[in-house]
């Protein structure tokens, strides 16, 4: 379905190269969009991932796997350290349930709460409900091409329940991998960077296995995703994303 | 002799002097009820802003009020506790803040949780008082909560029931533990009811991971309304890290508030006043005419103009402070009646948060000096200039002319 998907750029791209089909562009860049965004998702995957949040009064280091289905199933549950062990997020939908060991419930996510940190890092769960939705929410226009890279605008649909105002991509032309993204507020404001890095080919895919998100308001502030494992196309069914199975019962 | 003479000229046309008094005394008694009811609101409304969550001075880290940052904590120490020492001092409570997620079964609603020792609240809040169901927290009480009604509404809960408190901990951890709903109170302010839930203060430290801190003491003094004198006092004896506000401070709309109410005690006086002046002075201006030509016998036996003026306004101000002392005692009783009874209008009225306070809805007054003397001293004073008017005119009048007159 990905590799499909690629096939369907590569031959967007050239029939837009010819000059004869201007006006499959915007298709064309919402399928570079939508690939970006789920580039560490694909149709399904697991995978193990490593993440840093430095604050100006702390710094922590978590390990968590997560499984993920389609655009709509996610599951990550944390390992390390030992106090949060067992920590987990379900989304489904535009559902997000959080699970604590601790006093053992299940904690729905009330929609004014989804601005607020995911773990405590500069990651929101917004970002996790929103983010899969980014090519059918904004349009999309070519700002600049050079010989390696592209940078595209994402602009928001006019009703579209989106807390951006603007989206900067810079995708390396080669590897269909995006180098930086640049989030502005409503009024234009550049508030946060997300940085990619580490790129290396992962079950015949090209992806930045690090992930930096940068929120620009606080400069000394930053939460670094370092993908550890990662395994795309695995066999992994609808209802393996349940109440239940965050809980971590199977 | 001349002071006999007003007595029996204001006694001569009784009907006359009647209404005019009647005009002065419900002016005066109506306009003491009013600033009395509209003291009261302003007294409920201060109250409601500081009694049930700010008290009168706070002190906390610099800066902590503008952004509430869970970073900004301190701890107590001998020279807050000497401060907190003073006379006027009534209460003081120590507060641990977070902001988090609440969650009962399938609800979940952010809330804003205030970690106290409930001995110390209850001297600074009376949140105690506002208790819809179930009972305040007590000493003793390892992880009870009261919450207001709305968000025990959202999250569906009554006491008895158990919450689950998440929050981002000091040291970056996902702080959450468990909670026992013991209370729910009603202030009638949606945003303490909404949000607002009270927990011990060492239960919150422990979650906050936050040993022996606090964020804010809440201070409650006998001198409400000089609190920023009291502020400025306490300042220099606080360490240089912490910071001490009073509740204009804190609520600059409820400063602006008083300092308005003021000025509009003095417009609804003026109004009020220029009616009932107008009156008095007609009346006056009658009389005066009425008698004409008896005044101008009076002055054809050898009074003088002088001795006319000082007749009449003695006659004025005899009614004058005839009318203000019958208007005190109307007004007095009748606010009297209004602060031990009050009126109640919760059944057409909800209440209303304006400028940090709530306006109750309640017609309710309470009894200040200022708010019988405004009203007492206007009223003698223009019922003075409404009878200079015609007292002036008739000590110019010629003593024939003033015969002739038809």
């Amino acid at each position: 379905m990905i590799f499909l998907s690629l096939l369907k750029i590569l031959f967007l791209i050239l029939i837009f190269l010819s000059g004869s089909v201007s006006f499959s562009l915007a298709v064309d860049l919402r399928e570079l969009i939508r690939t970006v965004e789920q580039q560490y998702t694909g149709q399904s995957s697991i995978s193990a991932v490593e993440m840093t949040v430095v604050t100006g009064h702390w710094e922590r280091h978590l390990y968590m796997e997560s499984w993920s289905l389609g655009r709509e199933r996610f599951l990550i549950r944390i390992l390390a350290p030992i106090k949060e062990r067992g920590v987990a997020t379900l989304k489904v939908e535009n559902e997000v349930w959080n699970y604590l060991p601790k006093v053992d419930r299940v904690i729905r996510i009330p929609p004014s709460m989804m601005g607020g940190a995911w773990m405590g890092s500069h990651i929101t769960n917004d970002d996790l409900v929103k983010a899969n939705h980014i090519d059918q929410d904004y349009d999309f226009t070519l700002l600049e091409e050079t010989n390696e890279s592209w940078r595209i605008e994402g602009i928001p649909k006019p009703d579209a329940p989106v807390i951006w105002g603007k989206i900067i991509y810079q995708i390396f032309k080669e590897q269909l991998v995006p180098s930086q993204i640049d989030y502005f507020d409503e009024e234009g404001i550049l508030v946060r960077q997300i940085l990619f890095d580490d790129v290396q080919t992962v079950s015949g895919r090209t992806i930045p296995l690090k992930m930096t998100v940068v929120p620009l308001e606080k400069p000394k502030e930053k939460t670094v995703m370092h993908y550890r494992k990662l395994q795309f196309d695995v066999d992994l069914k609808k209802d393996f994303f349940s109440l239940g199975n965050l809980k971590g019962r199977r | 002799m001349l002071y006999q003479l007003a007595l029996r000229n204001i006694w001569r046309n009784r009907r006359r002097t009647l209404l005019t008094l009647s005009a002065m005394i419900i002016s005066s008694a109506l306009l003491i009820l009013a600033l009395g009811i509209f003291s009261g609101m302003l007294r409920d409304m201060l109250a409601s802003a500081t009694e049930q969550y700010y008290g009168h001075l706070v002190i906390s880290a610099k800066g902590y009020q503008d952004d509430r940052d869970m970073f900004r904590h301190f701890s107590m120490d001998k020279s807050i506790e000497n401060v907190l020492k003073q006379d006027e001092i009534t209460g003081y409570s120590q507060r641990l803040r977070s902001f988090g997620l609440l969650s009962h079964q399938q609800n979940s609603s952010p809330g804003e949780i205030l970690g106290i020792l409930p001995s110390q609240e209850q001297t600074v809040t009376s949140l105690q008082d506002s208790l819809l169901d179930g009972h305040y927290l007590t000493a003793d009480d390892p992880n009870g909560a009261v919450l207001g009604s709305g968000l025990a509404q959202r999250l569906n809960v009554v006491p008895g029931d158990q919450l689950v408190f998440v929050t981002q901990a000091a040291d970056g951890s996902i702080g959450n533990d468990l909670l026992l709903v013991q209370g729910i109170f009603s202030t009638g302010d949606i945003g303490y009811d909404n949000t607002l839930v009270l927990v011990p203060l060492a239960w919150l430290q422990q979650v906050l991971v936050l040993p022996g801190q606090i964020h804010e003491i809440a201070v409650k003094t006998d001198q409400p309304l000089n609190a920023a004198a009291l502020a400025e006092q306490y300042r220099v004896n606080l360490p240089d890290a912490l910071e001490i506000l009073d509740w204009g401070e804190m609520l600059p709309q409820m400063r602006e508030v008083v300092a308005s109410y003021d000025i509009s005690r003095m417009i609804i006086v003026t109004i009020l006043y220029l009616a009932t002046g107008l009156g008095i002075l007609n009346t006056f201006f009658m009389a005066v005419m009425e008698r004409t030509r008896e005044l101008g016998v009076l002055m054809a036996l050898g009074m003088r103009p002088g001795q006319i003026r000082t007749m009449i306004m003695l006659e004025t101000a005899i009614m004058g402070s005839l009318g203000l002392l019958c208007g005190a005692v109307v007004g007095i009783a009748l606010s009297l009646y209004m602060a031990l009874v009050g009126v109640d209008l919760s059944g057409t009225l909800t209440p209303i948060t304006y400028a940090g306070g709530t306006i109750l809805p309640r017609l309710h007054a309470v009894i200040e000096p200022a708010n019988i003397l405004i009203p007492s001293v206007c009223l003698l004073i223009v019922s003075l200039l409404a009878g200079f008017l015609p007292a002036n005119r008739a000590a110019k009048m010629q003593p024939v002319v003033a015969i002739r007159e038809e």
